[in-house]
């Protein structure tokens, strides 16, 4: 036993050390790697964490629903495992765009928000993830919580590209001075994006990982506990 | 028993229940003007601005008002646990589901008809003319709202904190439906009525993937 | 270069949430193996 928590630890390690060099690596070409933008300068350069991160949090959204409806299927405790995990990271994915957002808005745009079509949509979703999050504490037993959020991550997958089109389709009928990122990409700077987005998939599936394993270990405890519970100690 | 018939039997049920002390519905009734009234307050009801915003007030009243009704659904069957007596019954889980969701959709058709004079009245909207595509586009909007509605409380039946989590698992979930709903309903409402067929395209999609999605999955909602 | 500090702010925001994260995630798994360990003994 010993032994293994020991190996666990070690691989654990290397992993986090790993995705930590990836990161860095990545920093260092938005920083310095990738070309100046013409028209805003520096601060162009936090669309190289912004946009994959939003990337990031629908690969997030796919794998909760993938391992709700797995959960489903098989009802193997793991496919919630994985899913609330993900979830979770949908969630912090999505903060990390809505956080980065404003930050790169007030200095370029003077607003620190707008209302258009993608930051609506974003903050739509991230009420949905937050909310399943919500549902999971107020549920106390394993597989009842497994069962009602493996629905409700299904409901709001579903809902995701219905959110999408209705904003996008308002925002069409209701046009404002949009906030866009300009059309054309110089593949330089496409290759440190991918660079950046292969950073933050790194970063998911380590903490995608961690989190699963404490999940596994939380189900670990409750077990034990009834069985202390059952032999009356 | 046939899926038709069991959800017929649940739907007259309900029904049955409700008529009986119609609490329910005036109740959600008396809400939804108090929200128009109050909102009222917030802006000056001139005809060019009543006819922009009026149609999306409307909408978010009855979306408030549909996630604060729609909980006793289920509730009301736990606290007499019938729903065990529903789930040894020799129908499909779904029919318990639909007859409820349909239901639920007819209580709040009901309360918009009552509504729809008194709103047109508060904000001076003219309804006459639209009358037929209006209610199409409250029909559509409604559905939408008591599937995932129905769906959902019975999620929030078996959690804690129940009347706060229905409304936070539910809302995100329905903007679409406000966004639709209201956009169609501005269009009726404009100098030139039109009936924007996009967003009745859009909210038909809505309620034929959430009715299939509640079909497919509704039924581990049950599950002991 | 002007804005420089915003674009730091932002990936501090990156970094920030990747150690919180895990620095959580952490501790809560030490707890965890704490307590699974205590459970065994009682259980021996």
């Amino acid at each position: 036993m010993a032994a293994k928590s020991k190996s666990n630890l070690a691989s654990s390690v290397f992993w986090s050390l790993l995705t930590f060099a990836c990161l860095a690596l990545a920093c260092y070409a938005a920083l310095f790697v990738a070309p100046e933008e013409k028209t805003m300068g520096v601060i162009q350069r936090i669309f190289y964490f912004h946009v994959p991160s939003f990337w990031t949090a629908f690969l997030a959204i796919f794998t909760t629903t993938y391992g709700s409806v797995a959960y489903i299927a098989t009802k193997k405790m793991k496919w919630d495992w994985i899913a609330v995990s993900a979830a979770e990271l949908a969630a912090a994915f999505l903060t990390i765009g809505l956080v980065t957002g404003p930050i790169w808005a007030k200095p370029v745009w003077g607003v620190w928000w707008a209302w258009d079509a993608r930051t609506t949509s974003t903050f739509v979703l991230w009420a949905m993830y937050v909310s399943y999050l919500l549902l999971r504490t107020l549920v106390d037993e394993p597989e009842r919580r497994a069962l009602l959020s493996a629905v409700v991550a299904i409901f709001s997958c579903i809902d995701v590209p219905l959110v999408y089109f209705s904003i996008w389709m308002y925002r069409t009928q209701h046009p404002q001075p949009v906030i866009g990122d300009g059309g054309y990409l110089d593949p330089r700077m496409g290759k440190v994006l991918l660079e950046c987005w292969g950073a933050l998939v790194a970063l998911f599936l380590l903490l995608l990982r961690e989190r699963y394993r404490l999940e596994k270990m939380r189900s670990e405890v409750d077990g034990l506990r009834m069985e202390v519970e059952r032999r009356g100690l | 028993m046939s899926l038709a018939r069991a959800t017929g039997l649940i739907l007259a049920k309900e029904l049955r229940i409700e008529l009986r002390s119609r609490a329910l519905l005036s109740t959600t009734f008396v809400f939804v003007l108090l929200v128009l009234v109050l909102f009222s307050f917030t802006f000056d009801p001139t005809a060019t601005e009543a006819r922009r915003f009026g149609p999306g007030l409307l909408w978010l009243a009855l979306l408030f008002a549909g996630s604060l009704m729609l909980q006793p659904t289920f509730v009301r069957e736990q606290a007499n646990d019938t729903l065990s007596a529903l789930r040894m019954a020799p129908i499909e889980p779904f029919a318990v589901l639909l007859g409820k969701l349909a239901a639920n959709a007819v209580y709040l058709f009901l309360v918009e008809l009552i509504l729809l004079p008194i709103f047109a009245g508060l904000y001076n909207l003219s309804i006459l003319p639209v009358l037929g595509r209006l209610l199409l586009v409250m029909f559509l909007g409604t559905v939408g709202l008591a599937t995932t509605g129905t769906v959902f409380s019975a999620v929030t039946a078996q959690a804690r904190l129940r009347e706060l989590l229905l409304p936070v698992l539910l809302l995100p979930i329905l903007a679409p439906v406000l966004i639709g709903s209201s956009e169609a309903t501005v269009g009726l409402f404009s100098d030139q009525p039109y009936l924007d067929t996009t967003w009745v395209v859009f909210l038909t999609a809505f309620d034929v993937v959430f009715l299939t999605a509640a079909w497919l999955f509704g039924e581990y909602l049950f599950e002991e | 270069m002007k804005n420089l500090h915003s674009v730091f702010a932002a990936f501090m925001a990156v970094w920030a949430v990747f150690f919180l994260y895990q620095v959580t995630v952490g501790w809560r798994v030490a707890r965890l193996q704490d307590e699974i360990a205590r459970l065994k003994d009682r259980l021996r």
